[in-house]
Parts: C-alpha cells; sequence; structure tokens
C-alpha cells in the first residue's frame, strides 16, 4: 500500500498545567492519502480544530507527529510548512484589495511579477472571482471573502490544504453550493485536504473519508457510507444521523446474521461484529428512515403514536415502545402509506439490512 | 451629525415638539446658556483681546509677536518639544501595547497598573521627581547635564503621556484580529515580514492618532515646563507670564491662540483619522487570541522595554515618596515627618478648598455630562450640532488659554454675565465644570448608544415622557458609565493646574497651585510631600468609586475608570 501523504502519530495536545491541564487531542492517528478529502466531524470542543492547527503549525503538539510526505514537520513554524489554511472568518486582509490577498503569498515567495499575476488570474477564473481584483474586502458579499479565502490558500499549491469550518458564516443555501464547489475544485485538482466541521451533512457530502471525533479521541475513521451504516459505537451512530438505540439480548448467531430479543418479539440484523456472543446485551441501532408502520399484529412490536409531524415529502412520528422509550420513524411518501394519528397503536417492523448491532458498551 | 440639510418644515416641527415637553425645551435653553457663557464666551475674549486695538480690528499684536524671534521662539520651542514627546511616548506606548496584547509576558497586570499610573498624578509630580533625581542637589546631579530645558521637559512629559498612547494603542492592537497574522503567516511571512505588511499598516491610522493625542497633551502641559523650562521656553508658560507677570493682556491672548491653533488641527486631523478607522474585522467571529511562541529577539527587547520603563516610573515616583521623609534634600538625609507637618501648616486651605470645589464639581459635571450626552444621542433639535461642538471645545483647547479667556471674561460684568466673578469660588466650579465636562459627554454617549433606543420607545409609549424616560430607564442602564464619569472628574479637578492657576484667588485656592509653589520656593521636600497627599487623595476616591462602580455594574458593561 501507498505511504500515506499527510500522518500524524500519537499526536497529542494538552494545554495548562497540573490539574487545569486539558488534554484537547489525544494520542491520535490518522493517515491521509494523497489527493484525498479528509473531514474531522465532532462537536464543538471535540479536538478537530486543534488537530488541524497542529497540522497547520499553529499549536505546537505535545508529544507525537505531523508528516507531511514523510518529513516530520513538527519543528517547522507554519510560515514555512506547505500548507495553506481556509479560516472561519475568511481572514481577509482588510487593507489590501482581492488581487493583493490572494498574491501576498506569492509575494513573500519573491516570485516574479509576470508570474504572480499569471497564477492570481488563473485562480481567480477557477474560482469565479473574475472582475473583483481592485475590490476591497468589504465591498464583497459573505460568499466572495469566502472564496478570496479559498483563492488565497490554493493559489500557493500547498501540499496540504485545510479548511477551518470554511461555510459556517455563509446563509444555508450557499453554503450548499459553496461545498459543491469546494468538492470539485479539490477533486479537480487532487489537492489533498483537510476540512474541519461540525455540520455531518457537510461531512458526508464533502469527504472521501470523515474521521468522528470526541473528546480529543477518535471514535472511528471510514467512508460517509462506512460511518453511517457501521457505526462504531453510539456516539457515531447519534452524531452521524439520527438514531434509534433499542436495547435487546442475543439470541441466535448465524454466519451472516444475528438474531436479537427485543420486548418478547425477535429482530434479526446482519451479523457486523464478530466479537458478540449468543447471551450478550446489545444495542440495535435502528434508523428513523428503516422504521415500518402498520396495523397492531400478533408478530409485530406493538407501540402508540404520542406525535406526527406531515413534512410533504416524508411524516415522522414518534412511537412509544412497550420498554417506555420514543422511537423516531419517516416514511417517505406518506400517500402510499396508512397513516397514523396521535394516541394510535401501530405495530412496529424494521428493514433487516440497515439494522446495526454495537455491542452493550 | 446626521442631518445637515433639513427643510424648514422640518425644524418648525422639531421646534413644535420641543415645546410640548417643556422640561426638556427649557433645560436646552439652559444648557445653551451656560455653553455660551462659559465656554465660547471666554474663548471668544482671547481672540478678540488678541485682534483688538483700542476699539480696532488689527493685526498688530500678531506681528509683533511674529517678528520678534524673543516670541516667535516658544511656538517653535513648543512644537518641537510636542514632536519629541509625542514620538517617544508614541513608541513606548506602543511597545506597551504590544507587550500586553501579543505576548505571553508575565505579569501583565502589575506592568498596565503601572503604565497607567502617571495618568492619575498631575504631570508636575514627575518633573518635581526628575529635580530630585537629576537637579542640583539631586542623587544623580550632573548626569543628564542640565536637567532645566529640552532634555527634562522630554523625559518628564514621555513618562507622564506615553500612557495616554499605550490606552490608545491597546485598543488598536487589540482590534486587530489575530486570524489575520496567522493567516498571513499560513502564506508564508515571517515575524518580521508580519508585523511590516499586516500590523503596522493595520494599526497606522491609531499610531497616528496616539501621536497626535500625546502632542496635544504636550503642547498645553503647563505645570511642567514651569518648573523645568529653565531657558527653554515654551508658548503656556510665556502666555502665563506675559498676563501675570507684565499684565500685557494683548500679548498673551496672541500666544495663547499662537498654542491654540496647532493644537486645534491636532485635534481635528486626529477626529478625522479615528472616523476613518476602517480597518476592522470584516465578517465572520473573530477566532480567539493565541499566544503564539514568538522568538526570543523579539521578546526579550520588548520585555527589556516594558522593564526599563516601569523602573523609571517607580523610581520617579518612589524618589517623592523618599524624598518627602528627607530633612533637606541633598543635604540631611536624616528620616523626618517634619514636611508633612510643614506642608500641613501652610497647605489646609488648599487642601480644604481643593476638596471642598472638586466634591461640589464633580456630582455636577456628572449629571450634567449625562444629561448633554443623552440630549446629543437621543434628541432631534435645533442646534443640536452646535451643542455637540461646544461642549466638546474645552477638550480641545488648551488649560492655558481657557484660563486666559476667564480672566478676560469675567472681571468685569459682561452682557452674559452681569457679575464680576473673578475672586469667587463660582468662577473656579465653573471652569472646572466645562473643563471636564467633555470626557463626561463622551463617555455618556458611549454607553447611551450601547442601549437600544426600542427600549425607550416603549417607556415613551407606556405613557411617560422624556423626562420620566430618562430618569427611569436610560440613567439605570448608564449608572456605571456615570460613576466612571464622576471618578474621571473627580481626577481632572484635583490635578488640574494649566487653566486654575489663572482663576485661583486668596479666597480660593488650590493644592496643584500650592505645589507649583513649593516648588518655586525649593521646598522639594515639603512640595513632594504634598503630592504625595494629593495622589493619596485621588487614589482613595477612585477606590471608593470602583467599589460603587463594581456594586452596581453586575451584570452591565464595565467602563475602566482610567481613560483619557
Amino acid at each position: 500500500m501507498k505511504r500515506a501523504y499527510l500522518e500524524l502519530k500519537k499526536l497529542t495536545k494538552s494545554f495548562g498545567k497540573g490539574q487545569d491541564m486539558v488534554v484537547a487531542v489525544d494520542a491520535i492517528d490518522l493517515d491521509v492519502q494523497e489527493g484525498e478529502l479528509v473531514t474531522l466531524l465532532g462537536p464543538s470542543g471535540c479536538g478537530k480544530t486543534t488537530t488541524l492547527r497542529m497540522i497547520a503549525g499553529f499549536h505546537t503538539p505535545t508529544s507525537g507527529d505531523v508528516l507531511i510526505d514523510g518529513v516530520a514537520v513538527n519543528e517547522i513554524p507554519p510560515n514555512k510548512r506547505p500548507t495553506a489554511m481556509v479560516f472561519q472568518n475568511y481572514a481577509l486582509f482588510p487593507h489590501m484589495t482581492v488581487f493583493e490577498n490572494i498574491a501576498y503569498g506569492l509575494r513573500i515567495r519573491r516570485e516574479s511579477d509576470e508570474q504572480v499575476k499569471e497564477k492570481v488570474g488563473r485562480i481567480m477564473n477557477l474560482i469565479g472571482l473574475e472582475g473583483l481584483a481592485d475590490r476591497q474586502p468589504r465591498q464583497l458579499s459573505g460568499g466572495q471573502q469566502q472564496r478570496v479565502s479559498l483563492a488565497r490558500a490554493m493559489v500557493m499549491e500547498p501540499k496540504v490544504l485545510l479548511f477551518d469550518e470554511p461555510l459556517s458564516n455563509l446563509d444555508a443555501k450557499l453554503r450548499v453550493s459553496t461545498r459543491l464547489e469546494i468538492r470539485k475544485l479539490q477533486q479537480r485538482l487532487g489537492i489533498t485536504s483537510v476540512y474541519v466541521t461540525h455540520d455531518q451533512e457537510e461531512a458526508m457530502t464533502l469527504s472521501d473519508k470523515v474521521v468522528i471525533m470526541d473528546r480529543g479521541k477518535i471514535q472511528q475513521i471510514g467512508s460517509p457510507v462506512e460511518i453511517y451504516s457501521h457505526p462504531a459505537n453510539r456516539f457515531v451512530a447519534g452524531f452521524m444521523g439520527k438514531a434509534n438505540f433499542l436495547e435487546a439480548t442475543v439470541k441466535e448467531l448465524g454466519e451472516s446474521e444475528v438474531v436479537l430479543e427485543y420486548c418478547g418479539k425477535t429482530i434479526t440484523a446482519p451479523r457486523w461484529d464478530k466479537s458478540i456472543k449468543t447471551g450478550d446485551e446489545a444495542t440495535i441501532v435502528v434508523r428513523p428512515e428503516s422504521v415500518f408502520l402498520d396495523p397492531p399484529r400478533e408478530d409485530l412490536i406493538e407501540g402508540t403514536v404520542v406525535n406526527s409531524v406531515y413534512f410533504g415529502s416524508q411524516m415522522l412520528y414518534e412511537v412509544e415502545m412497550p420498554d417506555g422509550k420514543l422511537l423516531q420513524a419517516e416514511i417517505a411518501d406518506p400517500q402510499d402509506h396508512l397513516l397514523f394519528d396521535k394516541g394510535h397503536s401501530v405495530g412496529l417492523s424494521f428493514k433487516s439490512r440497515s439494522l446495526h448491532v454495537l455491542a452493550k458498551e | 451629525m446626521k442631518q445637515h440639510s433639513k427643510s424648514r418644515i422640518q425644524q418648525i416641527n422639531e421646534i413644535k415638539k420641543l415645546i410640548r415637553e417643556p422640561f426638556l425645551f427649557i433645560s436646552i435653553l439652559v444648557i445653551f446658556y451656560l455653553l455660551i457663557v462659559f465656554v465660547i464666551f471666554p474663548i471668544f475674549q482671547v481672540f478678540k483681546t488678541s485682534f483688538m486695538v483700542d476699539g480696532h480690528f488689527t493685526l498688530k499684536n500678531y506681528r509683533d509677536v511674529l517678528r520678534q524671534s524673543y516670541y516667535i521662539r516658544p511656538l517653535f520651542n513648543s512644537i518641537l518639544l510636542g514632536v519629541l514627546v509625542a514620538t517617544i511616548g508614541t513608541f513606548v506606548g506602543f511597545v506597551f501595547a504590544y507587550a500586553i496584547t501579543r505576548t505571553p509576558m508575565r505579569g501583565k497586570g502589575i506592568f498596565r497598573l503601572i503604565a497607567t499610573f502617571p495618568m492619575v498624578s498631575p504631570p508636575f509630580v514627575v518633573a518635581l521627581a526628575c529635580i530630585l533625581l537629576f537637579g542640583r542637589a539631586g542623587i544623580f546631579a550632573g548626569l543628564l547635564g542640565n536637567i532645566y530645558g529640552l532634555t527634562g521637559l522630554t523625559i518628564v512629559e514621555t513618562i507622564a503621556y506615553a500612557p495616554t498612547a499605550f490606552l490608545a494603542l491597546i485598543g488598536v492592537l487589540q482590534a486587530i484580529d489575530p486570524s489575520l497574522e496567522e493567516a498571513a503567516m499560513d502564506c508564508g511571512a515571517s515575524r518580521g515580514k508580519v508585523f511590516s505588511t499586516i500590523i503596522l499598516p493595520l494599526a497606522l491610522p491609531g499610531i497616528v492618532s496616539a501621536w497626535l493625542l500625546v502632542f496635544i497633551q504636550s503642547l498645553a502641559d503647563f505645570g511642567t515646563p514651569m518648573i523645568l523650562s529653565g531657558n527653554y521656553q515654551v508658548l503656556s508658560v510665556q502666555a502665563y507670564l506675559q498676563i501675570t507677570g507684565m499684565f500685557d493682556l494683548a500679548r498673551g491672548s496672541t500666544l495663547a491662540i499662537l498654542l491654540l491653533l496647532p493644537t486645534v488641527i491636532a485635534f481635528y486631523l486626529q477626529k478625522y483619522l479615528l472616523s476613518k478607522k476602517s480597518y476592522v474585522t470584516v465578517t465572520g467571529k473573530p477566532t480567539s487570541a493565541t499566544i503564539k511562541n514568538l522568538e526570543w529577539y523579539i521578546k526579550y527587547p520588548v520585555y527589556a522595554m516594558c522593564l526599563i520603563f516601569a523602573f523609571i516610573v517607580l523610581l520617579f515616583y518612589g524618589m517623592v515618596v523618599w524624598g518627602s521623609f528627607q530633612k533637606l534634600w541633598g543635604v540631611d538625609s536624616t528620616l523626618t515627618l517634619r514636611n508633612y507637618v510643614q506642608m500641613w501648616k501652610i497647605g489646609k486651605k488648599y487642601i480644604k478648598d481643593s476638596l471642598l470645589l472638586s466634591f461640589i464639581v464633580t456630582p455636577i459635571t456628572g449629571v450634567l455630562g449625562m444629561f448633554i450626552a443623552y440630549l446629543i444621542s437621543r434628541k432631534q433639535f435645533v442646534g443640536r450640532n452646535l451643542m455637540e461642538f461646544s461642549s466638546m471645545l474645552t477638550f480641545a483647547v488648551p488649560g492655558t488659554v481657557v484660563g486666559i479667556g476667564y480672566i478676560l471674561a469675567f472681571n468685569n460684568p459682561s452682557f452674559f454675565m452681569p457679575v464680576t466673578l473673578t475672586g469667587t469660588s463660582i468662577i473656579i466650579i465653573a471652569l472646572l465644570i466645562f473643563r471636564n465636562l467633555p470626557v463626561g459627554i463622551r463617555n455618556g454617549v458611549a454607553a447611551i448608544e450601547q442601549i437600544d433606543p426600542s427600549i425607550e420607545e416603549a417607556s415613551i409609549d407606556l405613557g411617560a415622557d422624556s423626562g420620566v424616560t430618562f430618569r427611569k430607564v436610560t440613567l439605570p442602564m448608564i449608572t456605571p458609565a456615570f460613576f466612571s464619569g464622576l471618578a474621571n472628574c473627580f481626577v481632572r479637578s484635583m490635578t488640574a493646574i494649566s487653566a486654575i492657576i489663572f482663576v485661583v484667588s486668596g479666597r480660593w485656592n488650590f493644592i496643584t497651585v500650592a505645589v507649583l509653589g513649593f516648588v518655586d520656593n525649593s521646598q522639594y521636600a515639603q512640595a513632594a510631600a504634598m503630592s504625595l497627599l494629593l495622589i493619596s487623595i485621588v487614589l482613595l476616591a477612585l477606590g471608593v468609586i470602583q467599589i460603587i462602580t463594581n456594586r452596581l455594574g453586575k451584570g452591565m458593561q464595565s467602563f475602566s475608570i482610567i481613560e483619557q
């Protein structure tokens, strides 16, 4: 296998000393292949931004290493590192025009005037900033400022491009279109990128690989599909998409299936985690879209609708389960289905293939 | 200053609205009367006296002054001194502000305190310390040559006014988003390059503005050159001597106007620069400041400069303390309390007068300042801009000019003021109120503009009139700013000298004048003792008001008491 282009080895960062010490990033390992876009996803305070800033060189690791293209860069100050960052607040130089902002790094590098002009012109066309060269940053819209920030980082042709929640200051619509553009551009140019976000939708649509972080530790690394369908633990399942958790007992183990008992009924799910044994307690992850609702029947789990919300394209239900917990269900195309009102009894069943069983934590 | 082209109908409507609120209407009239009498009229008198000879308009006074090198010299001297003090002071202030905002220096709180301490003491205390250190009988006598002149003035005024630059620049540097520096470094810029291409250009308007502020303060300083100028004549002292020594009102006024001109120019340049400071963060949330590993060749020189300046400040003030306990400075260093006893015997009346007058002035200035701030920022009325301009005018005008103006305006009864005020306590009280008003107004405007107007509209909507709304709604919300305004006014009143010296009399005198008197008689030890008493009173008052503000200001925006 090809050696990873960006490697983090046992990377650790702690702040403060003694009793007040906070470990922001706790011995994480991560490999990023050349041309890949990897997202660091997690709630605020999970250590994702600290990790990114250690890659950029703004934080010095407490221990561990950052390797870019096989070279340890720990001792290299940020201005000498082959990384470029797109900042959350864009960090455009307010006293310079758009052109000067983008040209800043090239000028520092002492590239010739023609070269600067040519490169800046090219990147501005690529990113859709034509005709804005002489504007001041404050004359630009939020989306345009974001592009300038992106152009300023990309024009440096960094080995690794870093994104620090670059879309969090844009409105919802612009966020969706901009993230598609970033993805297209990144794939076209094949830039190795690390992208920090707390928005799971953003992470899913952008990434080759998603890294889920919580409390300074990596919870799971995988493609968006892997993470969504086979979350490693409850935290990941709950953070990536919506999830219901059913507490069940393992009855039988097949070659590729697990049979579980839940409230006196049996549920069959794919066998994924080979460590699970018969008699174990386990958690079944049920995505709301893999729930079926029917009129109550002997072989179905019986529940009571406590809430229903109509969205046009789908119907959201909250159902009280026999064990007293609430379960969320999403029924697509409600026109094709029998609808239930608040207080109705319903029979529940699940799309077997999309269930996921977790060992009891 | 929003509406310059207002239609006549609008104006009439505004007047009609005013008449419907008699309390507001009458108070606006009263304020205008007071501003005309105590601000505009005295300054006008200075102009008039400098341009009128025997009832005719003439430039004779100016021709005389400009022709004789004896008079033109002080103008150049004042400007040269101002340029030196402003340049060195701004540099020191910048280094301090940089150390506080951009380095992981230890003991920032203490450095901050030391760097702002000279603001609560009258500048001539530093001058006194300078004599104790480097004067003829000083510990380091002769080390700096003759201390009476440009060298001494520059050192003392730099210590006294670098804090102004420091406070202005700390705000400027804090406003520069640290992520800009990170972005520049990320693009490959070295620390030096970040400084020259990002920090310096962004801070430049602020630096120039701080420079101008210090320049203005140096030009207007009276106490320091009074003690230390020697043969190096400056305008403020020369104008004073012309009037009190030679009784030449015309020439004194002319020198005062020459002092006023560069000050006003500098003041308006500074205001213009501040109004154009556009380089604040453009969008987005500013990332929290991260103090990075600074290179040693940046860190250590900065630390060293901070230490040296802090040491100098401590040395100077320490010298005043030390000097106040010595039997005879430079001759007999037996420790004694005799100076305090003597100082008290002679100075009791001065201290009592100063305290009494400052206690009268402070609350009046506080309330009036807040009220004018409220009118300016919340009410529309004819002459609002004029009110703003004239109430802020004394801020730009050097104390010497104001003092001369008060003598000219109130020595005799006039149309505006039918009784003679000279020699009374009223003239001192009025002078202090209107000298200190601009700071109170500025504080107040800043506080009021943080209050959403819809809160006041809600009160009016529920049936309260302007007066009730102000008392019940606006006033409680601006209380912290009000108390910090009081503190400010008290400090400025107790330490005032440049204008006060013209209006004191046998009946009503002032502690700062007494200190100058001691220095004049070479009674340095008594001067030191009295200066310390003055500083202690000021610190005590600041402490009390700080406690009150903390009690009241919980959850509200707190205002720093020491503000220029």
